[in-house]
């Protein structure tokens, strides 16, 4: 009964509390909103078919054609078309209104017709027993197909267009050998009336998530942001709770209720139960956005799978250590400055190093050994592998196991500070 | 008369102190007495009645209230304390109602029983009628009011009040002072006052014990106190028996 009147009364002083309120609960919702858009729009502009490329079709043929079409095929590049000049284009790369440039030379659709032509007409000689045209020699230059990089291109990145161009570039050159092959052979054998040429691939690659149940949710900003954002809102309780305890103290409440039977342990339960309950609500209120809101904003929704009550013990046991650890800094700190800069800086220390703005498996080695030290990362990890592998309980029982850790190290050590302090 | 306080040789020492906060103190506070602890600033008042209420423990001698000590049944003790501290120990965001139900809960009251006496006391403060307005509009005097009925609301035997009236009219002032009286008469209620208020405290008080660094300077019945020093009133003795330098 007790606990129940203790809950109520620090619910009723958060009610009231405006400020406090907008830091629970209005901070998280503008920070998921902001760093959803923000970070979807530089997904997109890696993952998806927003890679601005100019071409330059000096050709205006088949092989042209041909490698425009393949480039929206592979739905990675935005194309746009037109004639310029060397210098122009390149003009356009250094304003920053392109990524890329690809420079098509005239008379390059011949050049390959030609080539190929040549090279297969040298091949099947080489078979009859004409020793003059050897197929290894080859008469003709390679054709140049200039590609233009905007320099902040990083080299990773280049590399990967580099490669995607050259793999269809290389399936241009295959269909027009396979082509002049099929019409020398036609020269060969008049009445012949071969199958056509199948484009299909021999070997395919099949790409597959890791995660359990075969269900392949495909992680993006969303799966990101919105727990990383629910964990730093729920850490950031440590101001108002924090606050809250200094507060009591200093106004002199803490003192009689020190001095009531039993009391001031009730009472502290009774914050640690009501920020606990807050927690939840921001997990649910993030949550809901992400679900409900974000797609309204052209960004996907997030998935949720059918792990709910996994993740609501997730979000629990992350919420239960940002409690611990708000209690630990009202505790230890005697002022609200101290509270509020101590405890925002420790909040961003953690966020950092535990991949709340960065991901971890972006950052480096040395700060992905550090990262394992935040408990934010814990919780993260925790809702990574909910949301994406769809994992189970036995799968993140470790990661829950330290936050509950964490949580009872932290109260242990504001239970014997408080006693230090008790008996000086 | 039994004695409800007994406070045997107690000395306490503050980590990295140069001499004791309290030093080898003894005295008693009898069943039904209002009691004056009264000394100047740095005298010992507030760790005394810090160990009383149970907050730290003494290094050496006891605290005895009405036979437990906080060592070995600080439930029964603090059962028997009410405390009125010197600050407005309130919740500012709360009504007086919501802060008196909360209290009276935490010391274990029936609801009804708890209501009933909430009633009863906002009305002989004259606070009926702000029940439900929150303490941060409240004036300095229904502050005081409050935070006296929160210390009374559970009916303690021993009641520590550290300035009731400090900052409050003399409305508000005469108000506690005649509530206080009432409930020492009719409730036999033992109270621990401290002020600095010697006029107050003389009116007040049956008894008054003096300490000065720690240690008992002088103690008695208030008027056999003035008889002894020879004194016109308690103002006189205290400033006879601490003289005139300051303290702070």
């Amino acid at each position: 009964m007790k606990l129940l009147y203790s809950i109520y009364k620090e619910y009723k002083v958060l009610i009231r509390d405006k400020a406090g309120l907008a830091i629970l609960f209005l901070m998280p919702v503008v920070l998921i909103l902001v760093m959803t858009l923000i970070q979807d729009s530089t997904f997109k502009s890696v993952n998806e078919s927003s890679v601005p490329v100019l071409v330059v079709d000096n050709d205006q043929d088949s092989l042209s054609l041909k490698l425009k079409r393949y480039l929206q095929q592979s739905h990675f590049f935005k194309l746009t078309d037109t004639v310029l000049s060397y210098q122009d284009a390149k003009q356009e790369i250094v304003k920053g209104h392109y990524l890329i440039g690809i420079i098509i030379p005239t008379h390059t659709s011949k050049q390959l017709k030609e080539q190929s032509s040549e090279k297969i007409s040298k091949l099947l000689s080489s078979f009859s027993g004409d020793t003059t045209l050897n197929p290894t020699v080859t008469t003709s230059k390679s054709i140049p197909l200039q590609l233009l990089f905007d320099p902040i291109t990083k080299q990773s990145f280049k590399t990967t267009i580099t490669n995607s161009i050259e793999r269809i570039i290389s399936q241009i050159e295959l269909e027009a050998m396979m082509s002049a092959l099929h019409k020398n052979m036609l020269d060969i054998y008049p009445d012949a009336k071969p199958a056509p040429i199948s484009n299909q691939s021999i070997i395919s690659i099949k790409e597959e998530y890791a995660a359990r149940n075969n269900h392949s949710i495909i992680p993006n900003s969303v799966q990101h942001n919105v727990p990383a954002w629910t964990l730093f809102a729920m850490f950031f309780i440590c101001i108002p709770l924090a606050s809250n305890i200094i507060k009591e103290r200093n106004d002199g409440s803490a003192f009689r209720l020190m001095t009531m039977p039993n009391s001031y342990f009730i009472v502290m339960l009774g914050k640690v139960t009501t920020y606990l309950i807050v927690s939840l609500i921001q997990f649910f209120l993030i949550l809901s956005i992400g679900v409900y809101i974000l797609p309204l904003l052209g960004i996907p929704a997030l998935n949720i799978g059918n792990e709910l009550p996994l993740l609501i013990l997730v979000a629990l046991s992350a919420g239960i250590a940002a409690v611990g650890f708000g209690l630990l800094v009202g505790t230890v700190a005697t002022t609200h400055d101290q509270a509020s800069l101590f405890g925002a800086i420790m909040v961003i220390i953690f966020a950092a190093i535990g991949g709340v703005w960065v991901p971890t498996f972006v950052m480096p080695h040395f700060m992905k050994l550090i990262s394992v030290f935040s408990p934010m990362n814990w919780g993260l990890e925790s809702f990574y592998a909910v949301f994406v592998r769809n994992s189970t309980l036995q799968d993140i029982y470790v990661e829950l196991i330290k936050l509950w850790v964490f949580c009872a190290i932290t109260m242990v050590s504001a239970f014997l500070y408080q006693s230090y302090k008790k008996n000086q | 008369m039994s004695a409800l306080v007994e406070i045997q040789h107690v000395t306490k020492t503050y980590k990295n102190a140069l001499k004791p906060s309290i030093d080898n103190l003894s005295f008693q506070i009898n069943t039904g007495t209002i009691f004056g602890l009264l000394g100047p600033n740095g005298a010992g008042k507030t760790t005394l009645i810090s160990m009383l209420c149970g907050l730290f423990p003494p290094n050496s001698g006891q605290i005895t209230i009405n036979g437990f000590t906080h060592q070995t049944n600080s439930k029964a003790c603090k059962q028997i304390i009410g405390v009125v501290p010197q600050e407005i120990a309130l919740y500012p965001t709360l009504t007086a109602w919501e802060n008196l139900i909360f209290l009276g809960n935490m010391y274990g009251l029936n609801r009804s029983v708890l209501i009933e006496r909430i009633k009863t006391y906002l009305h002989i403060f004259g606070l009926e009628e702000n029940a439900h307005q929150k303490i941060s509009t409240f004036s300095g005097g229904m502050k005081r009011r409050v935070n006296l009925i929160a210390g009374i609301l559970h009916q303690p035997q021993l009641l520590i009040l550290d300035e009731p009236t400090v900052g409050v009219d003399i409305q508000s002032k005469n108000a506690i002072i005649t509530q206080l009286k009432t409930l020492n008469k009719e409730n036999g209620t033992t109270i621990l006052y401290t002020s600095h208020h010697l006029d107050e405290a003389e009116d007040f008080c049956s008894h008054i014990a003096i300490i000065d660094e720690g240690k008992l300077i002088t103690q008695g019945h208030t008027q056999d106190l003035i008889k002894t020093h020879q004194c016109q009133n308690i103002e006189d003795v205290y400033l006879k028996i601490t003289g005139n330098k300051f303290r702070d």
